[in-house]
This record gives C-alpha cells, sequence and structure tokens, in this order.
C-alpha cells in the first residue's frame, strides 16, 4: 500500500516538482473527516434549543455555536475536497468499529424526549460533553497534523471550545430564575 | 464513545489523493476501563446513566450529566505520552481532567465500594478495544488519605507497573495490595506505548473495613458559595473595540487587529470568537 502511495504522490508531482503544495499528512485528513462529522452533530444538538423553553443566553450561544460551527465544516470540507480526500470515513467501517456515531444520534433522541424542566440543563450538559470531545480531537491534530490551516484550525478549536465550556458551566451554575 | 470510533475509521477510509499523503500512524482506537474492583465511570454506567441507584451516582450525574456514562470506556486523553502530572490536575484525577467527566471527581464516603483486603488480589481491566504495546500502572490511596478530600497525585503510592503488555478484552493482573484501614481509591493508568500517546484514567472505590482518619484540615464548614450569576452580559458603544464576554447585537461594529467589523448574528463574545476567526458571526466592513 506505501509502495502506491509514495508511486501515485510521485506520478501526481511529479519527481522534484518546483511548486509543492502545502504539506498535508493522515493526521490532517483524519482530524478534518472527524471534525466534519463532529462538528455536524454540534449543530443538530444546537438546533435541539429552537423552540424549546431555554433561557436568552442558553438560545443564542447554540445559535452562534450551530452557525460558526457550520461555517468551519463547509470550511473543512472544502480542505478534503481540495485535498482529494473522502468527506467522511465509509459507513461499513463505522459499523465495523461497533457503530458508535448512533451514541449520538440516541441522545439526540433523548434530548428530544426531555420535559422542558430539565431540557435546557441537559442540553448544556451535553454540548460540554460534546465539546470536550472536539478538544480532544483538536489535541490529536495538534500533536500529528502537519496542515498549517489545518493546525490553526485545531488550535482555534482548542480555544473556543473551552471558553464555550466555561460559559456553559457558568450558566448552569446560575439557576434560571 | 464514538469518538475514537472515529478514528480508527477516518484511517480506515483514506484513499489515495492527488497529494502525498502519508499512510496513517495507529489510530487511537482503544477503550477501556477496571471493571474489578469496578472502576466510578464503570458502578455508575452499569447502575444506568438515567436511572442511577446509588447516591453517588446520582451526585455524579445531576454534577456533570449522563453523556459521562453512556462514553465510559472514553476516560482518556489523547496527547499524554506518559507526562500525567502535567496534562491532569490534582483534584481531577478521576476525570482525568476533562470537564464531560467531571462528576466522578466528587470527593464523596459513599461511592459504591469494593471489599478490599491486604495480600495478592486480581483485578481486571475491560478493554473493549484493546491495545497492544501498553503500559498499565496501579497504584493506591496513601495511609491516612481521607475520601472526602479531594485526590491529589502525592496521594497516590504505587504499587506495580506492567510495561509492554498486549491487554485483551478483560485482563487479570494480580497485585499485591498493601495494608489499608477504611475507604481508599485503587487508581490504574493505561499508557498507550506504540501509535498513540493516548492515556486513560481510573478510580475504583475499595473498603478495607474500618474508618478512615478524620480530615487533618478543619472540615469545610462553609457552605459552597451560591455562584454569582453571570453577570448581566454588558453591552458596547457602537465602534468599540471587540473584546470577549460582551453581548453583541445585529449590526454592532467593532475594531479588531485594525480592522472593522459589523455582527451579522447576536452572541455573547468568547474567546476564540474574534472577528476574523468567525464569519458566521462578523463581516468585515
Amino acid at each position: 500500500m506505501r509502495r502506491y502511495v509514495l508511486l501515485a504522490a510521485l506520478l501526481l508531482t511529479g519527481c522534484g516538482a518546483i511548486d509543492t503544495p502545502p504539506a498535508v499528512n493522515a493526521s490532517d485528513v483524519m482530524f478534518l473527516q472527524m471534525m466534519v462529522a463532529h462538528n455536524q452533530q454540534g449543530v443538530s444538538l444546537a438546533k435541539l434549543a429552537e423552540g424549546r423553553e431555554v433561557r436568552p443566553e442558553v438560545r443564542t450561544l447554540a445559535a452562534a455555536i450551530g452557525s460558526t460551527q457550520s461555517t468551519e465544516v463547509q470550511r473543512m470540507s472544502g480542505w478534503l475536497i481540495e485535498w482529494d480526500q473522502p468527506l467522511t470515513a465509509a459507513p461499513d467501517e463505522h459499523a465495523h468499529h461497533g457503530g458508535m456515531p448512533q451514541t449520538s444520534k440516541a441522545e439526540l433522541a433523548r434530548l428530544r424526549k426531555t420535559p422542558d424542566a430539565e431540557f435546557e440543563r441537559r442540553l448544556l450538559n451535553t454540548m460540554i460533553a460534546h465539546q470536550d470531545d472536539a478538544i480532544q480531537l483538536a489535541r490529536y491534530e495538534t500533536g500529528g497534523g502537519a496542515n498549517p490551516g489545518a493546525l490553526e484550525l485545531a488550535r482555534q478549536i482548542d480555544i473556543s471550545r473551552t471558553a464555550q465550556i466555561t460559559y456553559m458551566l457558568d450558566l448552569l451554575k446560575a439557576p434560571p430564575p | 464513545m464514538y469518538l475514537r470510533t472515529r478514528v480508527a475509521s477516518a484511517a480506515a477510509g483514506l484513499l489515495i489523493g492527488s497529494i502525498l499523503v502519508v499512510l496513517p500512524s495507529t489510530p487511537a482506537s482503544a477503550h477501556g476501563t477496571m471493571s474489578n474492583p469496578p472502576s466510578r465511570v464503570y458502578t455508575c454506567k452499569n447502575e444506568g446513566p438515567e436511572n442511577p441507584q446509588s447516591a453517588a451516582c446520582k451526585a455524579a450525574v445531576a454534577a456533570g450529566g449522563t453523556q459521562a456514562f453512556y462514553d465510559w470506556n472514553e476516560v482518556s486523553l489523547l496527547e499524554v505520552g506518559g507526562q500525567h502530572q502535567a496534562f491532569v490536575p490534582n483534584g481531577k484525577l478521576c476525570s482525568a481532567g476533562r470537564d464531560k467527566y467531571r462528576g466522578l471527581d466528587l470527593a464523596r464516603s459513599d461511592w459504591p465500594a469494593t471489599s478490599f483486603s491486604a495480600g495478592p488480589r486480581t483485578i481486571t481491566y475491560h478493554a473493549t478495544a484493546p491495545h497492544s504495546n501498553s503500559n498499565f500502572s496501579f497504584y493506591i490511596t496513601r495511609n491516612g488519605w481521607n475520601p472526602t478530600m479531594p485526590l491529589n497525585w502525592s496521594d497516590l503510592v504505587h504499587i506495580q507497573t506492567f510495561n509492554n503488555f498486549n491487554p485483551t478484552t478483560f485482563t487479570n493482573w494480580t497485585i499485591n495490595i498493601p495494608a489499608r484501614t477504611g475507604r481508599h481509591i485503587l487508581y490504574s493508568i493505561w499508557q498507550r506505548v506504540v501509535g498513540s500517546n493516548e492515556a486513560f484514567y481510573t478510580c475504583s472505590d475499595v473498603n478495607f473495613g474500618g474508618s478512615n482518619p478524620p480530615p487533618t484540615s478543619p472540615p469545610p464548614t462553609t457552605p459552597t458559595p451560591t455562584p454569582p450569576p453571570p453577570s448581566p452580559t454588558p453591552t458596547q458603544n457602537p465602534g468599540g473595540t471587540w473584546a470577549a464576554g460582551v453581548f453583541y447585537a445585529v449590526g454592532a461594529q467593532v475594531t479588531y487587529g485594525g480592522l472593522r467589523y459589523q455582527c451579522l448574528q447576536q452572541h455573547t463574545s468568547l474567546t476564540g470568537w474574534e472577528p476574523p476567526n468567525v464569519p458566521a458571526l462578523w463581516r468585515r466592513l
């Protein structure tokens, strides 16, 4: 397999080609594929706040998380397309490894069924857990990635999710009036 | 739980592209926790995340939500590489310092505990994705430790480490437990060695019988202060410099990095949401 990758690379770039594209490695691709899927789940999560009884701060935060993460998905997908990489791993591969994305689908279903009185707390806790996972994904990239754009995005994700978690923990501490 | 699965899936799905993509290093795909004596996350997972039975698991779910217990086999950090004390702060050893798992750090004397005694003891690690070539280290809290105090690194006494070990789904070891009185924590670290810097952390509550010494420092008599509500978000004069923690309405204008931006969607600004970083929220003028 390695031989073919190198061969393909040589054929496509030409041996000793002058203009080399920005470095990309497998960690960059993995990070983007995972982050696209993770962000999409986050957008679905944030959407649940619409039309439910939550404080205005929570509604505003959820909407802003939804739109910022959608923009990130577009940007990351653009890179994957540019690099000629699949946007997601094959579904059968997910199944092979335990079909775990359903965990998140299950949580979305549980949240939908959660009564209004408990909804906001559960939404915030689930979003904190979700963004905590995103930080781990970002650090995976920071530790192994090579592409400057992807590395910078990972840094942004680490910082912004950390700030979001702090804000949400404060919202949880301050009970609704 | 799906997090690491997706790492593995993404690696498997990697196709040859038009650019040089070096073959993936071994993806992060390990999962697991102690099953005997059961770790806190394993205990509450088995009680059921939605309807835990014990007061401690109820409190853990109340403190941090249920998702931690659905993702019970991921109390881990991806980039540790053996630097545990640098990555996991004191008082947060049971959660690996992760907010998602903060319910596991509750310092309580009523966590369901396994009866323990000094001498050889067979323990079991449940790895849903066992990964070869890993180091497993086991520790117990020191004599005189008090379960109502936060767990710190200095509280741990090393028992034994198994290096370059290849775990199976259920791996047994026999380790020699030192003499203790009352409640203690058996702590474990699973550090992957090849292909990943990932490490997993577990806290298993055990009870040797008898009672723990009273806390050496006076017990906290002051009730937990009610945290102040988030201060009403200040609004900002139009035309000011962007700052974090400010509510911006649609149309608000700010300066950031010498450039002017207009707010596209109302939000309270946060670090990481600086105008050039979030085109969904700000448009450059």
